[in-house]
């Protein structure tokens, strides 16, 4: 029952993490490895607002939510406009030259050492016991913020005018553009989606372990979850979670616990041999000449 | 009045390929114009040039103007080009084919200030009604095309530049959306571009035509005028097939000089 | 009658071919040639590095550069090398002439390893594989570190001490890997790859085995990388899992891309940017006087002034240095007329 419940908990970890990933490049069709250190300037964003609005725990929450939506907006505004229509390959590699000039200058900023936003918070880690497991009040956290995001994508996505211009964007941008879909807005919109999500998910795990730099390559091991739901697809991301947090804590708890850095890439590295567009995603990219 | 003018707008591709030339033309206010020609005229480049995705290919709008009532809009974003009233019927991708009917026509963003009520389109396109909640993809060729024209007439434009029809569609369903066509510009006053290489169908429904070849026009007129002409015949309109004599051949090619 | 014909096919296949480019390339010889002599030992050690950097950032542009196969495992092959290198010194004390081909062997069999993917993988999803195995192979040597008690990584006996020493053992180095590629791609693979480079379908269409060029590709380069490897554990005289992070992958793809992709020399070009940039901020922060106040942090400073620099080529200047060389050099030459900019 504990493993379920360590499972659960992981998988939500990569799910909130990964859908960041899954928005971006749906919409926009640019894989962000900038993520990680989205997640991250999300987490010191919860630290700057705690100790901005001392006192005043939710609002100082709430601040941060909105400062991640504005960073992922102004993260596309300030660079990622330019690499629209530019090469695949070009956009990523502006992500990840993105990722370490924002891992720079967090260094400069704010420092190199551990930072504790809950206690900022003045909020308390207190671990529950349910059915028989102990999960923490993060943990439990976790979970709930991870259904209720999927479930307002979902509802954004299928049902709301907006985002059905942001799906009709990510299939095709040029006729989106030719029925008056203003695609800057799409792609920026996009961008302060996943920076929320993502940093959320990044002030939850600070919340739980602390803030400091292994968040980053938390990021980047959810990054196969996305890929191997099908980078396309939200509900691939959650089920693509799902099977890399159970691999992950069964490798750990049967086999080795070491070994737990490197199973999303093996099962990344067996889903792209056998199934390259993973579980849910659009074969499109792979068969064009 | 004018709603649409091109004047002698060149585009090139790649800076160095010229793809049209001289091309000027005005669609009226109310009036259906036809651009015809054969593969690699030009005509899609001159839609390209109005609509604003001259950008796609590295091509630009090197000379002249594009006048939309008077206002120039070559080089604009195409979004922008849409704000101001023009919808294109593309050619190829038409459709968002992963989004149902409904969907497909909930995406568009109206021009400000005007309104085209989806149920109107399910009015002119009855098939399209029943397949409300169907996904684009699983259309045929024929319903996506009476969706694309839907999606278009959605953004309540001004202009309607229409890529080809008729490829690829039986010829009574081409009549059939043509008559649409008709009914729709008399109920609603919108102007209409019809690219086409199906001379006939297109004559038969517009007030005006120009004749494009090798990235120019070569000749313009009313569709009564353009119908006797020879070269249209022949070319066009499978016209001719009687036997000719080497002098009268001669003859043909050395007038055909002076077009070329 | 004036002009630059070829009539011989010896001048065609010559890589210098004109007497003002032999005399440029003699006296550029000799400049290499004095170097370790005028130079101090801060420029001696920057120009060490740049030369062990030249060979990884070569491999790295036939692979990228030229077959179009985008690689993010740069920095696992790189460990391959250097772990061999390792492996088979402490284990076995074996001496550099058995290391070294050993370490190409390794590459090579990793590179087929690396390579399969790109059967059916292309673009994104290529690179994301490449990066899961060089996460994989990371993980192999942390595990060989931790079981064999080197937490703190192999030391390694070096055959060559001095600076300038070095310094001709890789310009040797450097030499031999530019002319190998030069030469290769003026061969029937170089032709192979830009085919598939270009368009897979169409030089499937003219005969070329589009899979046995993308593995050639991926096994040549890997094995290139991975003896540049082996002379990176001999350079430092030290081998450890950390020094090969992404972050050491991402300084070659920087130097590929800020260089110029699809040219050598731009590869050369890129890799003395990126040797360079750290040294260049030093410089500028002591003139600033910024240096006590950033020094705790000044990795963290490289960091950040990497990334702007990349972000800065990636929009401005696509073409990387060589596009600005090339400009250079045809304003020279065409001068004094001026080129006229095409609209």
């Amino acid at each position: 029952m504990q493993l379920a419940v360590n499972i659960l908990v992981l998988a939500a970890i990569y799910a909130l993490i990964s859908c960041g990933y899954v928005l971006i490049y749906r919409v926009s069709r640019v894989l962000s490895l900038a993520h990680g250190e989205l997640m991250m300037l999300g987490a010191y964003g919860l630290y700057l607002t705690a100790s901005l609005f001392d006192g005043h725990p939710l609002v100082a929450v709430a601040a941060a939510l909105v400062l991640a939506v504005l960073v992922g907006v102004a993260v596309y505004l300030a660079l990622m406009w330019r690499m629209t229509g530019e090469s695949v390959l070009a956009a990523v590699l502006a992500t990840i030259a993105l990722g370490i000039l924002l891992r720079g200058a967090m260094i400069l900023a704010f420092g190199t050492q551990t930072q504790h936003p809950l206690r900022d918070l003045g909020w308390s880690n207190a671990s529950l016991e349910l059915a028989g497991a102990r999960i923490s009040t993060v943990g439990l956290t976790l979970i709930v913020a991870t259904l209720a995001m999927y479930g307002a994508l979902f509802a954004f996505l299928r049902l709301s005018r907006w985002g059905i211009r942001m799906r009709a964007a990510g299939q095709h941008p040029l006729l989106a553009a030719q029925r008056g879909i203003g695609l800057h807005g799409i792609y920026a919109a996009s961008w302060g989606l996943a920076t929320l999500t993502g940093g959320l998910a990044g002030m939850l795990l600070a919340a739980d372990a602390g803030l400091e730099g292994t968040l980053v390559t938390i990021g980047l091991k959810a990054f196969p979850a996305a890929l191997v739901g099908g980078l396309d697809s939200l509900v691939g991301a959650l089920l693509g979670s799902l099977a890399i947090a159970a691999a992950e804590v069964f490798v750990i708890h049967y086999v080795d616990p070491l070994l737990s850095e490197v199973v999303p890439f093996v099962v990344l590295l067996a889903m792209l041999i056998v199934r390259p567009w993973g579980l849910f995603g659009t074969r499109e990219e792979l068969d064009r000449v | 009045m004018r709603l649409l003018e091109l004047q002698n707008v060149e585009a090139v591709y790649h800076r160095v390929v010229t793809a049209v030339q001289g091309i000027s033309l005005a669609v009226p206010q109310g009036a259906i114009v036809a651009l015809l020609g054969t593969n690699g005229a030009g005509k899609t480049t001159t839609l390209r040039a109005i609509s604003g995705f001259i950008g796609l290919d590295d091509a630009r709008v090197t000379e002249g103007t594009v006048l939309l009532a008077g206002e120039r809009i070559e080089n604009l974003a195409p979004h922008r080009v849409t704000a101001r009233g023009v919808a294109l019927v593309p050619e190829r991708n038409k459709v968002f084919e992963n989004l149902t009917v409904e969907e497909n026509l909930q995406a568009v963003v109206a021009r400000r200030g005007a309104r085209f009520a989806r149920e109107r389109v399910y009015e002119l396109f009855p098939a399209l009604a029943r397949l409300r909640r169907r996904e684009a993809g699983y259309l045929s060729g024929g319903e996506r095309q009476m969706l694309a024209i839907g999606a278009a007439l959605a953004c309540a434009p001004r202009l309607l530049l229409v890529d080809e029809l008729s490829q690829g569609l039986a010829p009574l369903l081409v009549d059939e959306l043509m008559r649409r066509l008709l009914a729709i510009r008399a109920e609603t006053g919108i102007s209409m571009l019809l690219v086409e290489q199906n001379a006939q169908v297109a004559l038969d429904v517009a007030d005006y035509a120009y004749v494009m070849e090798n990235g120019r026009i070569v000749l313009d007129g009313t569709p009564q005028r353009l119908r006797g002409h020879q070269d249209i015949q022949e070319f066009y309109l499978g016209g001719a097939g009687r036997r000719r004599s080497y002098r009268d051949v001669k003859q043909y090619r050395r007038s055909r000089r002076w077009y070329g | 009658m004036s002009g630059y014909f070829r009539v011989r096919y010896a001048q065609d296949t010559a890589l210098l071919d004109s007497r003002t480019q032999k005399g440029w390339f003699a006296i550029f010889v000799v400049a290499l040639a004095c170097y370790p002599f005028l130079a101090n030992a801060l420029w001696l050690d920057l120009a060490n590095q740049v030369l062990l950097g030249v060979v990884g950032a070569v491999a790295l542009m036939l692979l990228t550069g030229y077959a179009g196969q985008i690689s993010l495992g740069h920095a696992g092959l790189l460990a391959a090398g250097a772990f061999t290198t390792g492996i088979l010194f402490k284990e076995f004390a074996a001496p550099v002439w058995l290391t070294l081909p050993a370490s190409a062997l390794v590459g090579a069999a990793l590179g087929l390893a690396f390579g399969l993917p790109s059967l059916r993988l292309r673009g994104l999803y290529l690179a994301v594989s490449t990066l899961a195995l060089h996460f994989i192979v990371i993980h192999a040597a942390a595990e060989y570190e931790t079981r064999r008690g080197f937490s703190t990584g192999i030391v390694i006996d070096s055959p060559i001490y001095e600076a300038w020493h070095w310094y001709f053992a890789l310009l040797a180095a450097a030499a031999a890997t530019v002319l190998f590629s030069l030469n290769l791609l003026r061969s029937r693979t170089g032709r192979a790859w830009r085919a598939i480079h270009g368009r897979e379908a169409v030089a499937e269409a003219l005969g070329i085995s589009v899979p046995h060029a993308k593995v050639s590709a991926f096994v040549i380069s890997s094995a290139i990388t991975a003896m540049a490897g082996c002379l990176f554990a001999y350079f430092r005289g030290f081998v450890s899992v950390e020094a090969f992070s992404l972050y050491l992958t991402i300084q070659y793809v920087a130097m590929i891309i800020i260089g110029g992709m699809g040219s050598i020399l731009g590869a050369i070009l890129g890799t003395v940017f990126v040797v360079l940039l750290p040294y260049a901020i030093e410089g500028a922060m002591a003139r600033l006087g910024l240096a006590e106040v950033l020094s705790s942090v000044v990795f963290a400073v490289n960091y950040a002034a990497f990334g702007l620099a990349m972000v800065l080529f990636l929009v401005f200047e696509p073409q990387g240095l060589v596009g600005i060389w090339r400009r250079v050099r045809n304003w020279f030459v065409l001068w004094p007329f001026k080129q006229r900019a095409v609209r």
